[in-house]
């Protein structure tokens, strides 16, 4: 019973964590499903005791079941269902914002964002530039955005 | 008693979610209910430092059978500085106008979970009140709902729910050993019991906690998700729900495994080694200041788990220290960071000096703390590599915290290219940065909180 249990857990686990590397975000999420339940089943496999049912006035003859141990995992088991809605609602407003739920896709995103903020401190940068060069000096006013743009430039 | 701060803060996070927390009136309620909560902790302290530890057992069972709450010093200690935190980072947020209605009521439920959490005594509900903060953390993190906080919120989740899964798994483990969930009660039995599976299940805590506090080998969503969050989050993220980790490892490594933790010294000795480098060395080479704050938060675990792993009166003490004076530095300088004109840039030099460990900061303390504790370490190797350590790392910090500073607020030189901040927004980052000074020049309260915090914790388990 014990290595039918753990075997369960371990194809659970393993499974999830495979889908988890996964490039797309509900493989992902269903991954992240498959591993709390893994926890579960490990929670019910580490404490499982046959006996009685716990129920207020004990039996007086023979064992009685543990029931922390079904207590806990029905906790667990809320806990991880409010999880992934959370997880699927997050997964649908990355959907909203990016048009795709695909890693890759989000990653360029990233990548996009970044250079277009490289490209306004740029553009805003030589812009004043010839227009220093066309007034012949730049106004004390210019030089300070222009050192406040090469500033910007280089957080983002 | 106990429950006092709890209830406060839980009664209010229920009642405030439901109203949309854009209106000012929802958000000085908000304010008002975490205020309340920390002034309850704050008598709590005084009561628990000036009488012991004080317990509770939920439901009114009989002790063995209820789910206990338990208030002893470190306990205390972080929940008032969590809290703290927290009420800042609410009130900045606030004074520029939550952007979203659930902001406020996010908050306090982070308060409920971070509160619950330092304060029971059940290793279970320390599952369940994690998992509060936890979920809470999830969606502050999406706040400002751009793509960006989105794409954090994303990296966030799934990693830390990973974590959680593995803390589950350990809890469950710690049953099947022990037989208890009752904190005093597993570490009595842990003592006696057999030496394995002890083991292997302070390693599954040991990376779950890793994976919360940022740790070396365990950081790599760390940066992507500091970055991403607006500032208030960032300082909610590194200044309170961090906590969570620190407190983790002193109370399930120093207070339930100290045989445990005594064997795995070498490995935290490593383990804190590379953080501390990896995390100043990254640093260093950063160019954006919320990037070069996230690579600093990795470095200054590191200090955290170095002082765990020499261990005894002085190494735990300095542990505490430094993840409290650590938890406020962070705060300060995320919340500086996103602010602009020259009082902030002097706010933002204090975090500075602080993280450098410069009197008269805060961060001094923690170093100083850090010195001794290397000193204390046993041969000769350990003790001048550590103190060597230390040094080297505070001399990095002092590098990078000042690239930020010259970039962030002298490079723009005089008159910053954008609107200067809201004026209260810099009077409350002025005023932690006096906070933070104050706490370096008189010391004398947080050292003997934290000397007593670590008697809690020797004294055998909670």
């Amino acid at each position: 019973m014990t290595l039918i249990l753990s075997l369960a857990v371990a194809v659970l686990f393993g499974s999830g964590a495979y889908l988890m590397l996964k490039a797309d975000l509900i493989r992902v999420v269903v991954g992240m499903v498959l591993i709390s339940n893994a926890a579960n089943l490990f929670i019910m496999s580490a404490g499982l005791t046959t006996g009685a049912a716990p129920i207020h006035p004990l039996s007086a003859e023979g064992t009685v079941a543990d029931p922390l141990v079904q207590a806990m995992t029905l906790t667990a088991i809320v806990i991880s269902f409010g999880v992934s809605a959370l997880l699927l609602s997050l997964v649908y407003r990355v959907y909203t914002s990016h048009l795709s739920l695909d890693l890759d896709d989000l990653a360029a995103a990233e990548e996009r964002e970044e250079a277009a903020i490289e490209q306004d401190a740029a553009d805003e940068r030589a812009a004043i530039a010839e227009r220093a060069a066309a007034d012949g000096q730049a106004t004390a006013d210019e030089r300070r955005v222009l050192a406040g743009a090469a500033n910007r430039g280089g957080d983002r | 008693m106990i429950v006092l701060p709890l209830g406060i803060v839980w009664f209010a996070a229920v009642g405030l979610a439901v109203l949309d927390g854009r209106r000012r009136a929802v958000g000085v309620a908000a304010t008002i209910a975490l205020a309340a909560g920390l002034a309850a902790t704050g008598w709590l302290g005084v009561v628990v430092l000036r009488d012991g530890p004080l317990e509770t057992v939920a439901g009114g069972w009989p002790a063995g059978v209820g789910i206990a709450l338990r208030a002893d010093a470190l306990g205390v200690l972080f929940a008032g500085l969590s809290l703290g935190v927290l009420l800042v980072a609410l009130v900045y947020e606030l004074l520029g106008g939550a952007r979203t209605r659930s902001f406020p009521a996010l908050v306090l439920f982070e308060a409920v979970g971070l509160t619950g959490l330092f304060l029971t005594a059940d290793a279970f509900s320390f599952y369940v009140f994690f998992e509060i903060a936890m979920i809470a953390a999830y969606v502050l993190t999406g706040y400002g709902e751009r793509s960006r906080q989105l794409r954090a919120a994303m990296i966030f989740a799934v990693v830390n729910l990973l974590g959680s899964v593995l803390f589950l798994i350990a809890i469950a483990a710690l049953y099947h050993v022990t037989g208890s969930l009752d904190m005093a009660t597993i570490a009595s039995r842990a003592r006696i019991a057999e030496a394995n599976p002890v083991m292997i299940t302070g390693a599954v805590l040991f990376v779950a906690f890793g994976v919360k506090l940022g740790l070396f080998p365990f950081h790599f969503w760390l940066p992507a998700v500091y970055t991403g969050t607006r500032p208030a989050v960032s300082a909610i993220l590194s200044g309170a729900l961090a906590n969570i980790g620190s407190y983790g490892l002193l109370r399930f490594g120093a207070g339930l495994f100290p045989r445990e933790l005594e064997l795995a010294a070498p490995v935290l000795l490593l383990l804190g080694t590379a953080s501390i480098l990896y995390g100043a060395l990254q640093a260093v080479s950063r160019r954006a200041p919320d990037e070069v704050l996230a690579y600093s938060a990795i470095g200054q675990v590191g200090y955290v788990l170095i002082a765990l792993a020499v261990g005894g009166p002085v190494g735990y003490a300095a542990a505490i220290l430094y993840a409290v004076v650590n938890a406020v530095n962070k705060t300060l300088l995320f919340l500086a960071a996103g602010l602009r004109g020259w009082t902030v840039g002097a706010a933002f030099a204090v975090g500075a000096f602080s993280v450098a460990g410069v009197p008269p900061a805060a961060g001094f303390l923690g170093k100083a703390a850090l010195f001794r504790t290397g000193l204390a370490a046993d041969g000769t190797t350990t003790e001048i590599g550590l103190v060597l350590l230390v040094f080297l790392g505070g001399a990095l910090s002092f590098v990078y915290m000042f690239q930020v500073y010259q970039r962030r607020f002298w490079a723009a030189g005089d008159g910053p290219p954008t609107q200067p901040s809201i004026a209260t927004r810099r009077a409350l980052v002025l005023a932690l940065a006096g906070l933070v000074v104050a706490l370096g020049l008189w010391p004398e309260p947080l050292l003997a909180v934290s000397a007593r915090a670590a008697d809690a914790l020797r004294q055998g388990a909670p």
